[in-house]
C-alpha cells in the first residue's frame, strides 16, 4: 500500500479544479471573440452570407490593398532574408572583429517598435528629413530623389524591422552546424566557396524558409508601418484598409478581411511549425563536438567590416539619433542650428495630462497583461508538461491559438465581443486588456512550457518521496527553480505590452490611450517633434528594461 | 621506401598554449601508421595539420614528397588540393546527401564521368556492404553504416594517403572489433598508407605497422607495436600500453645478464636485460612475465582470483608488495594458498 496514495489523490482533485478554470476562462476571453468574427464575417441581417467577402473582390482599392499585401510583405521578406543570411554568415563564419558589438548593433531594429521606427526613417528620408537636407544642399537639387512616403518606403522599413528574426535565426542555426560537415567537403575536394554552396547552405535552409515565413507574417500583420508610410501616399494594405473599414464603420467588410488576413497569415505558420517537426531529418550521430572554424578575409577583412558597421548603423543607430535630434528641434523642419535647440517638448509632455494618463494606462495594462497571462500560462505548461493531465494539450492548443491570428483581428473580436450587454467594456481600459490577454497569451505559454521543461521530473518526485504534497512541492520545489524563467517571460510580455499600437489604436477611447496611441496620434497631427519626444522616453524604457531582462536571464534573452 | 607524409619539425600552439611540440615521423608507401596517446595530447591537432584544416606555427610537412605546409616559406597547400582522403571522428556524413550522393561527391567534384562514377560506386558498396542503402539519408543508417559511408566518401578518389581520426569511438565494442579487421583488410587490399589517430592502445597495437605514442605534444616513442611494447622507453610509455604493474624498488648489484633486484619487504630476485646502477628505482612487470607455481622463484600467496574468460587473473602478494598476474595455464590456485612465482621479465625505470 502506498502511503502516498492519498495526497495523490487530493492532488489530482485541486489540479481539474485549475484546469476547469482555466477552460472557461479561455472560452470567455478567447474562444467565444475570435469566433465572432468568423461567424459576423459570414452574415449579414438575413443569416448566412459570403456577401462580405464578394465586397472585398467587388471594390478595386479593396483588391489593391490585397495585392499590396501580399507584393510588400513578399519583397521585403525577400530583402530581410538576403540581408540577415549574409550578415549572419559575415559574423558566425568569418573573422571579421568586434563580433559581439556588430550583434549588438545589428539586432537595435529587435527592440524597437516598428511604428516608432517608420517615424524615424520618416524623419531621415522624408521630404524635409535630414538625409533629404543634405542631399539637396550637397547637390543644389530642389528635391531628393526618394520618397519614403511611398510604396517602396514601406517595403524598406518593413525589412528593416523584420531582420532581426532572420538574423537570430540564421546565426542560431549557423553556429549549430558541426564544422566537420564543412571540413569533410574541403577534404572532398571543395574549395571554400563550393563547401558553402553545397554543404552550408543546404544545412541552413530549413532555417532560412522557417524565418522567411516569419518575416513574412511579420510583414503582412504589420499596422504601424504602412499606416505611418503609406496613408499619405494612400497606399493601402489589408491591416490600413482594414483601420479604414473600421472608421466607416463597415464591421461586416472589417471581419471579412481580417478574415482573410488571418488565413494568408497563418498558412506559413502552419507550415513553419512543419518544417520544425521535420527537423529530425536532418539529425545525424554527432560525435565530439568540433571547434568551430571561421574563414579568412585576408586583407579584405577591414573592408568588409566597414560595411557591416554601416549597415548596422544605418539599421539601428541612425534612425534612433534622427529621432532624437527630432526630439530637440524648436520645430519640424527647423534649419540644424544651435539657436533651434530646446528641450521644451519634454516639459511640455511631461505636463500634459494625457502622456501622464497615457503611461500610466500603458503601465497598467502590460503588468496586468504580462502578470495574468503568466499565471495561467504556467498553470496550462504545469498540467499539459509536467502532470500530463488528460485534457491539459488541448487548453494549451486553444491557448496558443492567437498566435496566428492578427492583431487587427483580435481587436475587432474584442468590439465585436465585448461592445454589447451583458458585458459592456468597449470605450473603456478594460477592452485593450482583454485584447492583450488574447495576443499575449501564446508567447507566455511557450516561455512557461520550455521553462517547465528544463526542470527535470526527478527533482519533484525527490520532493513527494521525501514526504511533501502536492502545494508543498509546488512551493518549496518547482517555483523556486521556474521562477528566473517566468520573470524573463513576465518580461517579454510586459516589453511589447508597454509600447503595443494596433490593437489599442483600434481600441482606445478618451481617457484609455496607451503611449503608443498618443505617439501614433501626435504624428498624424503633425507634431512630430512631440512624437519624437515622446518615442525617446518610450525608447529609454524599452533600453532600461532589455539591461534588466538580460541581466535576470544572463545574457540568454534579449527584447 | 617512399615517404607519404613526412612531419618535420611540428609546432601548433594555440596563443600560449602549446598543443604540438616539435614533432616529426613519416608514414611510408603501404604502413598503417598509429598516432597513440591520452586525450589532450594534441593527435587530432596533428591531424589536422597535416589535412591543411589548421595552419600550423611552425614545421615543414610533405605529401608524396612534395612540400604542402611550411609557414617559414609561407607554403599553405589548401585542404583540398592535397588529395587525401578523411574520415572524421564523427564521420561528418552530409545529412542532406543519400548514401551514394555522399559517396560521390569528391568525384563529382572531380568532373568525373559518369560510368566512371557508377563504376566505383558500384565497387565500393560492395567493397563496404553497403548495397541497397545507396538511396538512403544518413539518419536512416546506423553508426556502424555511417561509418562505412564516410569510410567510402574518403576512398572514392583513391588517395594514396588517407587519415582517421578515431573513427571506431563511437561503434560499440564488438562492432568495433569487426570494423578493425575490415579496415586492416581494406588498407592491405587498397594498398594506401594510413595515419590512425586513436587514444585505444589496443586497437593501435591491433592494426598497426608502426605507432608513435604521444604524451603533451610531443612523440616519445616511435617503433613497432611489439618493441614498444617489450622496450618501452619509459614509465609513462609502459604504464599507458597494456597492463603493467609498477612497485618501488632497489637494485643491488650485477649478475651476468641483469641485475639483482631487491624489493622493500627485502625479497631479492634477478631479471634479465637491464644493466642500471645500483640505486633505487620503479620496477615495472607484466602480469604475464610472473610464473606462478614454479620450482623457482619466490615465496608468493594468492589474494584474489578472477576469472577473464581465456585467462585467469590473480592478485598475489610478494613480500608486501600486490602484483596482477594473468594466466592460461589449467592450474587453479585458490586465495590464500602458498606457491612460488617466477619473475620472467622485467624492467626498472627511474624513480
Ligand atoms: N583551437 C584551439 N584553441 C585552443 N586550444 C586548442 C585548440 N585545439 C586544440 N586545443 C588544445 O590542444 C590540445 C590538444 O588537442 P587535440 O584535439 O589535438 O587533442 P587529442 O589528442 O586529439 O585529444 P582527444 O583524444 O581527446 O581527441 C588540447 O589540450 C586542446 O585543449
Ligand atoms: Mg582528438
Amino acid at each position: 500500500m502506498n502511503p502516498d496514495t492519498a495526497i495523490t489523490r487530493r492532488s489530482i482533485d485541486v489540479r481539474y479544479v485549475f484546469m476547469a478554470i482555466v477552460g472557461l476562462f479561455f472560452l470567455a476571453v478567447i474562444v467565444y471573440p475570435l469566433s465572432l468574427v468568423m461567424i459576423k464575417s459570414f452574415s449579414s441581417e438575413a443569416g448566412f452570407t459570403l456577401e462580405n467577402y464578394a465586397k472585398i473582390f467587388s471594390q478595386d482599392a479593396n483588391i489593391r490593398a490585397l495585392w499590396n499585401s501580399v507584393w510588400v510583405s513578399c519583397l521585403s521578406t525577400l530583402i530581410c532574408v538576403a540581408a540577415g543570411t549574409i550578415l549572419a554568415m559575415l559574423i558566425v563564419r568569418t573573422d571579421i572583429p568586434y563580433k559581439s558589438w556588430l550583434r549588438m548593433l545589428l539586432l537595435l531594429p529587435y527592440g524597437i517598435p516598428p511604428f516608432i521606427g517608420a517615424m524615424a526613417w520618416a524623419q531621415l528620408f522624408g521630404p524635409v528629413g535630414y538625409a533629404s537636407k543634405l542631399y539637396m544642399s550637397i547637390t543644389g537639387a530642389m528635391f531628393a530623389p526618394w520618397n519614403i512616403y511611398s510604396a517602396a518606403g514601406v517595403v524598406l522599413v518593413l525589412a528593416v524591422y523584420q531582420f532581426p528574426v532572420v538574423f537570430i535565426t540564421v546565426s542560431g542555426a549557423l553556429g549549430r552546424i558541426d564544422t566537420s560537415l564543412e571540413e569533410a567537403a574541403r577534404m572532398s575536394g571543395a574549395g571554400p566557396f563550393r563547401t558553402l554552396i553545397d554543404v552550408t547552405l543546404p544545412l541552413i535552409t530549413p532555417a532560412i524558409t522557417a524565418s522567411a515565413l516569419l518575416a513574412f507574417v511579420g510583414c503582412i500583420s504589420n499596422f504601424g508601418i504602412p499606416a505611418l508610410l503609406g496613408f499619405r501616399a494612400r497606399f493601402f494594405v489589408l491591416t490600413t484598409r482594414i483601420y479604414s473599414a473600421l472608421s466607416i464603420p463597415d464591421m461586416p467588410l472589417a471581419t471579412a478581411m481580417a478574415i482573410l488576413l488571418a488565413i494568408i497569415s497563418g498558412i506559413p505558420l502552419i507550415l513553419e511549425r512543419r518544417l520544425e517537426r521535420g527537423k529530425s531529418k536532418y539529425t545525424v550521430i554527432a560525435g565530439k563536438s568540433v571547434r568551430p572554424q571561421t574563414m579568412s578575409f585576408g586583407g579584405w577583412r577591414i573592408p568588409v567590416f566597414i560595411l557591416v558597421v554601416l549597415v548596422a548603423l544605418f539599421a539601428g543607430v541612425v534612425p534612433l539619433l534622427s529621432m532624437l535630434l527630432t526630439s530637440f528641434l524648436k520645430y519640424w523642419g527647423a534649419p540644424l542650428e544651435l539657436a533651434n535647440m530646446t528641450s521644451s517638448h519634454y516639459k511640455y509632455i511631461l505636463n500634459l495630462p494625457m502622456v501622464t494618463r497615457a503611461f500610466r494606462n500603458s503601465v497598467f495594462l502590460a503588468v496586468s497583461a504580462a502578470t495574468i497571462t503568466m499565471a495561467v500560462g504556467a498553470l496550462v505548461s504545469y498540467m499539459s508538461v509536467r502532470a500530463k493531465i488528460k485534457g491539459a494539450r488541448t487548453l494549451d492548443f486553444i491557448g496558443t491559438i492567437p498566435y496566428a491570428v492578427p492583431c487587427t483581428m483580435v481587436a475587432i473580436a474584442m468590439i465585436l465581443a465585448w461592445s454589447r450587454p451583458p458585458v459592456v467594456l468597449y470605450g473603456t481600459i478594460w477592452v485593450i486588456l482583454a485584447a492583450y490577454l488574447v495576443r499575449y497569451m501564446p508567447f507566455s505559454i511557450r516561455t512557461t512550457n520550455a521553462t517547465l521543461q528544463q526542470v527535470h521530473v526527478s527533482l519533484e518526485e525527490a520532493a513527494r518521496v521525501s514526504g511533501a504534497g502536492w502545494t508543498q512541492t509546488m512551493r518549496d520545489i518547482v517555483m523556486p527553480l521556474i521562477r528566473p524563467g517566468l520573470v524573463a517571460g513576465w518580461i517579454l510580455v510586459f516589453m511589447p505590452a508597454l509600447r503595443e499600437l494596433t490593437m489599442s489604436v483600434l481600441l482606445w477611447s478618451q481617457g484609455a490611450e496607451t503611449m503608443g496611441v498618443v505617439i501614433y496620434n501626435m504624428q498624424d497631427a503633425g507634431y512630430t517633434q512631440i512624437a519624437a519626444a515622446l518615442s525617446t522616453l518610450v525608447l529609454l524604457v524599452i533600453l532600461a528594461g532589455n539591461a534588466v531582462v538580460r541581466k535576470l536571464s544572463k545574457g540568454e534573452i534579449s527584447i | 621506401m617512399e615517404e607519404r607524409i613526412k612531419v618535420s619539425n611540428l609546432v601548433k600552439r594555440f596563443g600560449t598554449f602549446t598543443a604540438v611540440d616539435d614533432v616529426s615521423f613519416a608514414v611510408h608507401e603501404n604502413e598503417f601508421f598509429s598516432l597513440l596517446g591520452p586525450s589532450g595530447c594534441g593527435k587530432t591537432t596533428t591531424l589536422r595539420c597535416i589535412s591543411g584544416l589548421e595552419q600550423p606555427t611552425e614545421g615543414d610537412i610533405y605529401i608524396s614528397g612534395q612540400l604542402v605546409t611550411s609557414p617559414k616559406r609561407n607554403v599553405m597547400v589548401p585542404p583540398e588540393r592535397r588529395g587525401i582522403g578523411m574520415v572524421f571522428q564523427n564521420y561528418a556524413v552530409w545529412p542532406h546527401m543519400t548514401v551514394e550522393q555522399n559517396m560521390s561527391y569528391p568525384l563529382r567534384l572531380a568532373k568525373t564521368p559518369k560510368e566512371k562514377i557508377n563504376r566505383k560506386m558500384a565497387y565500393l558498396l560492395e567493397l563496404l556492404e553497403l548495397q541497397g542503402l545507396e538511396k538512403r539519408f544518413p539518419s536512416e543508417l546506423s553508426g556502424g553504416q555511417q561509418q562505412r559511408v564516410a569510410l567510402g566518401r574518403a576512398l572514392s578518389t583513391d588517395p594514396k594517403v588517407m587519415l582517421l581520426d578515431e573513427p571506431l569511438s563511437n561503434l560499440d565494442a564488438k562492432l568495433r572489433e569487426q570494423m578493425r579487421f575490415e579496415l586492416k583488410d581494406l588498407q592491405r587490399k587498397t594498398g594506401i598508407s594510413i595515419l590512425y589517430v586513436t587514444h585505444d592502445q589496443v586497437e593501435a597495437m591491433a592494426m598497426s605497422d608502426r605507432v608513435a605514442v604521444m604524451k603533451s605534444g610531443a612523440v616519445v616513442q616511435e617503433g613497432a607495436p611489439h618493441d614498444i611494447y617489450e622496450k618501452p622507453k619509459d614509465k609513462f610509455v609502459a604504464d599507458f600500453i597494456g597492463t603493467m604493474n609498477f612497485v618501488p624498488c632497489s637494485v643491488t648489484g650485477r649478475t651476468e645478464q641483469g641485475v639483482t633486484i631487491r624489493l622493500k619487504s627485502g625479497v631479492e630476485f634477478g631479471i634479465e636485460g637491464s644493466s642500471a646502477h645500483e640505486g633505487d628505482y620503479t620496477l615495472a612487470i607484466r602480469p604475464e612475465d610472473i610464473i606462478l607455481g614454479t620450482e623457482r622463484g619466490v615465496e608468493c600467496e594468492v589474494d584474489v582470483r578472477i576469472f577473464l574468460g581465456n585467462v585467469i587473473e590473480y592478485r598475489v602478494r610478494i613480500g608486501e608488495d600486490l602484483f596482477r598476474v594473468q594466466t592460461n595455464s589449467s592450474m587453479r590456485l585458490e586465495p590464500g594458498d602458498r606457491t612460488r612465482a617466477f619473475i620472467q621479465n622485467g624492467l626498472v625505470f627511474p624513480k
